[in-house]
């Protein structure tokens, strides 16, 4: 089984990086970690989130995994209020997630959807693709509601 | 002096390189030894054309005091050829396979074969440590293409990717894009498709000879003069849509 080494210190490893030019202006995508914001892509009534713990992983949080966090932003009328502290799964990310054959999947933003305590979405419905990796992580419930599986 | 020994069970493959013991002693001269516990027993003994200068009594005696036992073939296996190596002290070396080289006599066949080696084969090329990855790579790949052969893929394809994900056995994933980058490693060569997906650029990277992948197809081709297309993902997410 080919196992892509996915190391974020080092920029070299990670993708085809050094091929930019100047990489100086060009942000080394990483983790998700304390003071992340991140899109809210359901329904909750949140827009942004900022990340103030990732469950698991001592770097941060990657795809798939849940993280803690505040609501900086929020609709009028939702289930949400701004300043509410709520878990996450993150359902995109910049950073690629290496899958077990060989394959890396990257996306073009941040973003999470809220869930409970238990895992089970807050919100009704999930815009934009999800990965096919929360199926793994057992939030069957959001693969679902999704509308497109990457 | 005694003679090498042969187990029986073998077939007279001379394994090393064969020495001429000496062309005019061992003409005529056919016996097979077989190493063993069994008392001395000859039969079938033909020594006919022996050269006078092999010293027989020795070499007999050294054989009935190791209790060999030395039985002239009437029928020879094969063409095999052994040669009759001394053995300086006679220690007992199973390891040491076919380095006798004895001429194969039939019985009543009384013709001289001059002893021959083995036809030289021509000397392997030697392969260089530096070669073994590119040769292995190369027979990965060659194995994986019998299975599915892979189009020639270039940056700025559009392709379409059938996809097996063992997540999802019911039906294969399909993913189309463009190639923004190929990574040229042997077996695990990827390519990097991109693509706008309900709104969202996604990257995936592919092993393009993965077993996973069913099948490969180049739907277009867009004209780029970059090999890498890193730029597309500033642009506008209409450059990167494909229906």
């Amino acid at each position: 089984m080919w196992q892509f080494p996915v190391s974020d210190q080092v920029p070299q490893i990670s993708g085809n990086r050094q091929a930019c030019g100047n990489s100086f202006d060009k942000q080394q995508r990483t983790f998700i970690q304390m003071r992340t914001v991140l899109k809210v892509v359901d329904n909750s009534g949140a827009k942004k989130v900022m990340c103030i713990q990732a469950l698991k992983g001592k770097k941060g949080a990657r795809l798939g995994d849940t993280i803690i966090a505040s609501v900086k932003e929020a609709m009028p009328n939702g289930k949400v209020k701004k300043g509410k502290v709520v878990y996450g799964v993150v359902v995109r990310a910049a950073m690629q997630r290496g899958r077990c054959d060989g394959s890396e999947v990257k996306f073009d933003d941040n973003a999470v959807v809220l869930v409970d305590k238990q895992g089970q979405p807050i919100g009704t419905r999930v815009f934009g693709p999800v990965p096919h990796e929360l199926r793994q992580k057992k939030h069957v419930k959001i693969l679902t509601l999704a509308e497109h599986i990457a | 002096m005694a003679s090498q020994v042969l187990p029986q069970a073998l077939h007279m493959i001379p394994r090393n390189q064969v020495q001429p013991f000496n062309p005019v002693k061992n003409r005529g001269f056919s016996a097979f030894l077989s190493r063993g516990p069994s008392p001395l027993t000859t039969s079938k003994v033909s020594v006919s054309g022996f050269h006078s200068k092999f010293p027989v009594g020795s070499s007999f005696s050294c054989f009935a005091r190791r209790g060999f036992v030395v039985r002239a073939e009437s029928n020879p296996e094969g063409e095999g050829e052994a040669e009759a190596e001394g053995n300086e002290n006679g220690v007992e070396e199973p390891e040491m396979k076919a380095k006798a080289e004895a001429e194969v006599e039939g019985e009543g066949e009384g013709e001289d074969e001059a002893e021959e080696e083995k036809p030289k084969e021509p000397r392997k090329p030697r392969i260089k440590l530096g070669d073994i990855m590119g040769i292995l790579n190369k027979r990965a790949i060659e194995a994986s293409d019998k299975e599915r052969p892979t189009p020639d893929l270039r940056t700025g394809d559009i392709v379409e990717i059938k996809l097996e994900v063992p997540e999802n056995r019911r039906r294969l994933s399909v993913y189309k894009g463009i190639v923004i980058s190929k990574q040229n490693a042997g077996i695990h060569t990827t390519i990097r498709i991109r693509r706008i997906i309900a709104g969202i650029g996604v990257e995936i990277v592919f092993p393009v000879y993965s077993p996973n992948i069913k099948e490969i197809k180049v739907v277009k081709h867009r004209k780029v003069r970059r090999a890498r297309l890193y730029y597309l993902r500033d642009k506008l997410p209409r450059l990167s849509t494909f229906k």
